[in-house]
């Protein structure tokens, strides 16, 4: 298809896309609105007609969620354009970037203010994203296969839980909970805190190699998760399979009358959704911003020189050990920051949160994305995470729907969201097939390239 | 130290290395002088790779020591031994294959650029200057290896003889005072072993540097070696000047089977 063909038709779906989802907001125009997302990506029209086609259709999608907030193939429309975003190069970088922050600051916004439950996936989208980051330090740049990731998240979680909850008077005199501001200091101590337990865990674990580091993560994986359970009794440190509940969660007063300040004005429910909904996102600004600059600076280099050649790495000088180490600890101060966020946010923390699928998730959110690349990993954690709370369940209740109204005879069992495993482990075996390199594939080289062209022109 | 502690670059004294029941390395000595160019040669599993491994910490010796410029550097684990100032090449060629050539030698520069995690975290002037010296560096060593123009190629994208001459640039950003190189020349065309030669002998005439090569092209180890060891079975059978080794009539039964000495003997 020639370029001119190319424009028109990308330009002409996107403007129908838009006039359907303003005139008749619903499913099929955001459908539609999805082809238009598509179409933009892969038919390679001009660079402003991709940028204005994406623009148009993020606009669309607004003015639906708008009015019908319940929809959620509109939300995913949104997703949509932000991966668009991402991954499309060519154009220009400030206009990703407002696109990308009208999204993300107003459409997403829009839509939540509408119906919470598109703040609470943004939320856990972000929480999931972050981890899965720091995850990627490990398994994506280092190679180092740990298994026992969400054991880090469970510490950061039940470091602001015990002490944000009346849980820390069972064995310490003073008044608990702790005031929520305090959250802000216990994020700072989980990173530390995780830290120290990644180096402690891996210094007798990174010794190891390939698979029995696999093996011996997982079992700390399960030990955390043990120790959650049974920490009980005798002395009541974590209420066992219980959980810990209320959690504190920090003052949000200043934030209100910032708010009411530009005119938001919000019950406390949304208040506290889109506050943590923005602390999630300046949070994930921050971890990738990390996560880049160690990517290239010596220490991320020694990682993927460690995952692509250990021999060669060491007779290269880099000590095993300590750059092994430096990426375990590294990623587990994101799990555990992450980890304190999801006790505040919730308001609750129990050991079911942190079991072994927890740790396969975020690592299938690497994989799936793509090891080692950051814009894979984030769409990973999105796909995974709206997979998991979101389109499963609606695909359930869609059977359902059909069902009662005797349109389909298919047996009760047949129920899509008690699948989430399988659908989970087919996704997988299908990418590994199709797609081993993941979703984004790595392109740490591509920046080079583009260095060494600048030096040369 | 004393002088005569000095007078040697590496000092291996009777190193041997079994696999399960095979002699790979066995009772090993040698001496190579600081500057020397000194190439170890032998006939095919003859150890020569698992002589080199010894030296530079991938496997300890069962028996025996090393000295690098007085210095005991048995047994020490391969990243001590590179960070003592010893840089090597590996015959199956080893470069880093996400990464590109400049990435590949500024992993060769590691232990020179000093920035600290926080520095780099945070990305700080400091880090910035750390960098930019760093990569000052690697492109100059690009640049004297003729690689420059490809510093932003993927390292595998490039032709094997440049896969070659970048894994010595890559051991040169270690700032090496000893450089070893497992069959450099191998799969090389003769222009490029011509140019890997005259590359040799600058590294060690401007660089100061001591190297031993493993070699199996003849033609280049008899015309740039100063000294040759020779391995046959593990064992070091003859050292000596490129002339004398040459004649040895162990080294030509060693390399054509015994009885043929006579006869090469008497073309020579
Ligand atoms: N890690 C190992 N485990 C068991 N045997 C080994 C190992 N490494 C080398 N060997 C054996 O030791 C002997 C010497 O091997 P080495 O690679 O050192 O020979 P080489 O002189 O470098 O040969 P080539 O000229 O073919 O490179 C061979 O018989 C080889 O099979
Ligand atoms: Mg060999």
């Amino acid at each position: 298809m020639s370029r001119q063909t190319a424009n028109v038709v990308v330009l002409g779906v996107a403007g129908l896309s838009l006039a359907l989802l303003w005139l008749t907001p619903g499913a099929l125009a955001g459908f539609l609105g999805l082809i238009g997302v598509a179409l933009t990506a892969y038919l390679r029209p001009a660079m402003a007609v991709r940028a204005g086609s994406l623009a148009l259709l993020a606009l669309g999608f607004t003015l639906a969620l708008s009015q019908v907030p319940r929809v959620s193939i509109l939300f995913y429309g949104l997703v949509a354009v932000l991966v668009a975003l991402i991954t499309i190069p060519g154009i220009p970088r400030w206009i990703k970037g407002l696109l990308g922050v009208a999204v993300l600051l107003i459409s997403v916004p829009i839509a939540g203010f509408n119906n919470t439950f598109f703040l609470e996936l943004g939320i856990q989208i972000g929480i999931y994203a972050a981890m899965a980051l720091g995850l990627n330090v490990v398994v994506g740049m280092a190679g180092l296969l740990d298994l026992g990731y969400a054991a880090f998240f469970a510490i950061g979680a039940y470091t602001w839980a015990i002490f944000g909850s009346p849980q820390a008077a069972n064995f310490l005199s003073g008044s608990f909970p702790l005031p929520g501001n305090y959250f802000y200091l216990f994020m700072a101590l989980a990173i530390i805190t995780t830290a120290i337990t990644g180096l402690l865990i891996g210094l007798p674990a990174l010794r190891l190699r390939g698979d029995y580091l696999a093996i011996v993560t997982l079992g700390l994986g399960e030990v955390v998760r043990v120790l959650a359970n049974n920490l009980d009794h005798p002395v009541n440190f974590t209420n066992g399979p219980q959980g810990i509940t209320p959690v504190s969660r920090p003052d949000i007063g200043w934030f209100h009358s910032l708010m009411s300040s530009v005119g938001v004005e919000l019950d406390a429910r949304t208040d506290y959704q889109f506050f943590f909904y923005l602390l999630v996102l300046v949070i994930i600004g921050v971890v990738v911003l990390v996560n880049i600059n160690l990517g290239n600076s010596r220490f991320g280099r020694a990682w993927i020189a460690i995952r692509e050649d250990e021999t060669a790495a060491k007779a290269m000088g880099i000590p095993m050990l300590g750059t092994k180490l430096l990426a375990f600890a590294t990623g587990a101060a994101f799990s555990g920051a992450m980890g304190v966020i999801f006790a505040a946010q919730r308001t609750f923390v129990s050991p079911e949160s942190f079991t072994l699928l927890a740790s396969i998730t975020i690592l299938g959110m690497v994989v799936l994305g793509g090891m080692g690349s950051i814009p894979g990993v984030i769409l990973g954690a999105a796909a995974l995470t709206a997979i998991n709370t979101d389109v499963l369940k609606s695909f359930s209740e869609y059977l359902n729907n059909l069902r009662q109204a005797g349109v389909l005879n298919l047996p009760n069992q047949v129920e899509p969201a008690k699948y989430e495993r399988l659908v989970f482990g087919v996704i997988l075996v299908l990418m590994m097939i199709f797609r081993p390199q993941g979703l984004i594939p790595e392109r740490r080289h591509q920046l080079e390239i583009e260095e060494a062209k600048e030096a040369q022109q | 130290m004393s002088a005569t502690a000095v007078a040697s670059a590496l000092e291996v004294q009777s190193v041997s290395k079994s696999f399960g029941g095979l002699k790979a390395v066995n009772d090993v000595s040698l001496t190579v002088r600081p500057g020397e160019i000194f190439s170890v040669i032998g006939p095919n599993g003859a150890g020569k790779t698992t002589f080199f491994n010894l030296l530079t910490g991938i496997y300890e010796p069962d028996e025996g020591s090393v000295r690098f410029f007085g210095k005991d550097i048995t047994g020490m684990s391969p990243d001590k031994v590179a960070a003592q100032g010893i840089g090597r090449t590996f015959q199956n060629i080893r470069l880093f294959a996400a990464m590109t050539v400049l990435e590949n030698v500024l992993i060769g520069h590691h232990i020179h650029t000093h920035s600290s995690y926080l520095d780099a975290m945070l990305r700080t002037p400091r880090h910035l200057e750390a960098e930019r010296r760093a990569k000052e560096r690697a492109m100059e060593l690009l640049d004297y290896m003729g690689l420059a123009r490809r510093a932003g190629e993927l390292a595998t994208s490039l032709p094997y003889g440049e896969q070659r001459r970048l894994e010595i640039a890559r051991a040169l950003a270690l700032e090496p005072k000893l450089l070893f190189l497992d069959e450099p020349a191998a799969g090389m065309n003769p222009q490029e072993t011509d140019r890997l030669k005259e590359d040799v002998r600058r590294l060690r005439k401007e660089l100061g540097l001591t190297i031993v090569l493993i070699e199996h092209d003849m033609s280049m180890v008899m015309s740039i070696s100063d000294r040759i060891a020779v391995l046959e079975y593990g064992s070091k059978i003859a050292e000596g000047l490129p002339a004398e080794i040459r004649t040895n009539t162990r080294v030509i039964e060693a390399y054509l089977g015994k009885g043929a000495a006579g006869q090469a003997g008497g073309r020579a």
